[in-house]
């Protein structure tokens, strides 16, 4: 099991070290992103609370991880291993923790929140060791690892987030033992989601972009009731 | 356990070659253990099917006096070797005739959506924990109020986390004025879109073209470009075709636009002047591929939308469908591969397959009867099975023994169709079937 922690983190780092500057035009995003603050992000939905862990072994509320700061929050699991799952989504959030390094409006108001939906074997101790990945920054933006204490404590989170996550019936399966969909959630300083990304629409450029039109809009209001 | 961790990371040089390898390595394995299939005409942000459909879901409108006179959702097997293949294995009626027509999954797939193009109500269902009989969930009831005015949702397209619902119609008058909506994948509504019309064209090209007309909504991601195209409102879908088709006036108002959008900010950018109502959209898959293709059902034509060499997006007519005359084409699917598009043709019933290998200029290869009357097809990721059914709207179907109702299945092998099995729709009291979805207990990312 610690070999294929230690693969899994190597996976995360080699991509993270391959990504390129988030400036450019790849191929699976070919075309320039929006102005920021040209366009108007709606609200889907409040985003909901839930008792958590972070990496220190503390108790934290999704709550206090998703308010008064612009808020990324990516559902992850460490075992992952598929290429444009877990770790592409690592990578972006490093993308955007690099970038918010160099600029102080951003760093000052975003907050990045790695969330496992895999308790059982994303401890706090591992999701310690994941947390290196924003160690080296400073000035960036803060960048949370959490978890859950248990299974029965996450399921209310993914329900409320609509993150389907299963079993594979192959529990070896290379890519890791779970099935789930790609979600990363952009949150306002209120608590309201505003933008949520798959595989196809998680490009670094977009998600700053949006990040920076949330910056021009005025005071945050209350999370808008459903 | 970090300190270890934080030890590997000095050994940069070692670490990077190692993990360079692995994520090769996870990268290869994907692709060989991961055989994902669907329909080619599925959103590119729906969870996949792995291996073969094992159900196909078909939207029905009831019919008055026939079985009990509901829309339902119906259940067919097509499992290979399922003693139960090619036969009805489940059926749920909604309350009423809504006039069903298209449906949508959740991008999880979790959800079929059922979307009625009469009462505007769209009907959840569960088809997750048990694929083989979707569990009714709930009715979205208050859509016009809640869009603001928005009516005859067409069909719910999955985004990340939330639905596209292109609407063909509005509350106010029953027009062709319409609107994009958005609801989150728990029903809850988002945000409305207007189309551009001449009068509030929100500085877009082609602004004498906007007609404000609604029908498919498609997005190619790579280029970060929404299309859509565009019908006729309430007024004239709810009314009997053959007097609809006598009343000049009323056939004045169709659609005769397309529109790219930035799909991102959701603002329209260019309108294409595309006559004779435009309907399917379907975008080719090829990385490099970026063109998508439509039909005009009342100038029975084949249009290539598309982005020139230098990055401008144009629209053009391709080629005639069917000959002179038209032959109302209703539907098409584009094969994963890009190179074969079938054109189902309701005014003749017969299915027209095309070489489009190059896409600016189709070619007819094969054409097969499939019924008196012919609407939807839905073709399987690897070519081999296409599915039919019959029915278009209902005051627009055939009558009398014209008015066959169906889902006919046929194999696919490059060179012609061959029938695998057909249920009959009204021997069952089922009702008309409009649109198929694939199901499967197999889903993947």
């Amino acid at each position: 099991m610690k070999t294929f922690f230690t693969v899994t983190l190597l996976v995360v780092h080699a991509v993270a070290l391959a990504e390129g500057d988030p400036a450019s035009r790849p191929a699976d995003y070919d075309y320039d992103p929006p102005a920021p603050g040209s366009y108007a992000l709606p609200v889907i939905k409040p985003a909901a609370d839930g008792a958590l862990v972070d990496s220190n072994n503390q108790p934290v509320s999704l709550r206090e991880l998703t308010r008064n700061r612009i808020t990324v929050m990516s559902f992850i699991y460490t075992r992952c291993a598929a290429a444009k799952a877990c770790p592409f989504a690592t990578r972006v959030l490093l993308q955007i923790h690099r970038a918010s390094a160099d600029d102080p409006a951003v760093a000052r108001e975003l907050r990045l929140v790695s969330l496992s939906f895999d308790p059982a074997n994303d401890t706090p101790e591992r999701m310690a060791a994941y947390s290196v990945l924003a160690s080296k920054r400073p000035t960036a933006a803060p960048w949370h690892f959490v978890t859950a204490r248990s299974a029965p404590e996450l399921q209310p989170i993914l329900a409320a987030y609509g993150q389907a996550v299963d079993q594979k019936k192959d529990p070896r399966d290379p890519a890791g033992p779970l099935n789930h969909t790609l979600r990363v959630f952009l949150i306002d300083r209120a608590g309201n989601i505003r933008n949520i990304y798959s595989s196809d629409t998680l490009d670094p450029r977009l998600v700053l972009a949006d990040v920076r039109t949330l910056l021009l809009e005025a005071a945050p209001s209350e999370p808008r009731a459903r | 356990m970090k300190q270890n961790v934080l030890m590997n990371l000095h050994h940069a040089g070692r670490i990077l070659r190692l993990a360079a390898a692995v994520v090769a390595l996870c990268g290869f394995v994907n692709v060989v253990t991961t055989a994902h299939a669907d329909e080619t005409c599925s959103s590119p942000y729906l969870a996949r099917i792995e291996g073969q459909e094992e159900f196909l879901y078909v939207w029905t409108l009831g019919v008055e006096g026939l079985g009990d006179g509901a829309d339902k959702l119906v259940v067919i097997d097509v499992k290979p070797g399922s003693s139960n293949y090619g036969k009805v294995i489940y059926s749920h009626s909604v309350p009423g005739r809504n006039e069903a027509h298209h449906c949508g999954f959740t991008d999880d797939r979790r959800q079929l959506w059922l979307a009625g193009l009469d009462s505007s109500k769209i009907f959840i269902f569960d088809v997750h924990s048990d694929p083989a009989r979707p569990r009714y969930v709930k009715t979205i009831e208050d859509f016009e109020r809640a869009t603001g005015g928005a009516a005859g949702p067409h069909g719910a397209y999955p985004l990340p986390g939330r639905m596209l619902v292109p609407c063909l119609s509005n509350a106010k008058d029953k027009s062709g004025r319409t609107a994009l909506v958005e609801y989150s994948n728990e029903g809850n509504f988002i945000a409305t879109h207007w189309l551009p019309t001449r009068d509030d064209a929100r500085g877009v090209a082609g602004a004498e073209f906007a007609d404000g007309y609604g029908y498919d909504a498609r997005v190619l991601p790579r280029k970060n470009v929404l299309l859509t195209s565009s019908f006729t409102g309430g007024k004239n879908y709810m009314r009997d075709f053959a007097d609809l088709a006598k009343d000049a006036e009323a056939m004045s108002h169709f659609g005769g636009s397309m529109i790219l959008w930035d799909f991102h900010t959701r603002q329209p950018k260019k309108v294409f002047n595309v006559p004779g109502a435009p309907l399917e959209i379907r975008w080719a898959w090829g990385k490099k591929n970026n063109y998508a293709f439509s039909a005009t059902a009342l100038t029975s034509k084949l249009w290539l939308c598309h982005e020139d060499k230098n990055g401008e997006w144009q629209a053009k007519e391709i080629a005639t469908v069917g000959g002179q005359g038209g032959v109302l084409p209703v539907d098409i699917s584009l094969s994963a591969d890009d190179r074969t598009l079938f054109v189902d043709c309701f005014g003749d019933g017969k299915c027209r397959v095309f070489d489009v290998s190059d896409p600016h200029h189709p070619r007819q290869i094969y054409e097969k009867q499939i019924g008196r009357q012919v609407n939807m097809v839905s073709q399987s990721w690897d070519g081999k099975r296409l599915y039919f059914t019959s029915s278009l709207l209902a005051h627009w179907d055939k009558a009398g023994d014209d008015n066959e109702q169906f889902v006919r299945a046929y194999a696919w092998n490059g060179r012609e169709l061959t029938p695998k099995f057909a249920v009959d729709f009204t021997a069952l009291k089922l009702g008309r079937a409009h649109q198929m979805l694939f199901g499967s207990t197999k889903v993947g990312k």
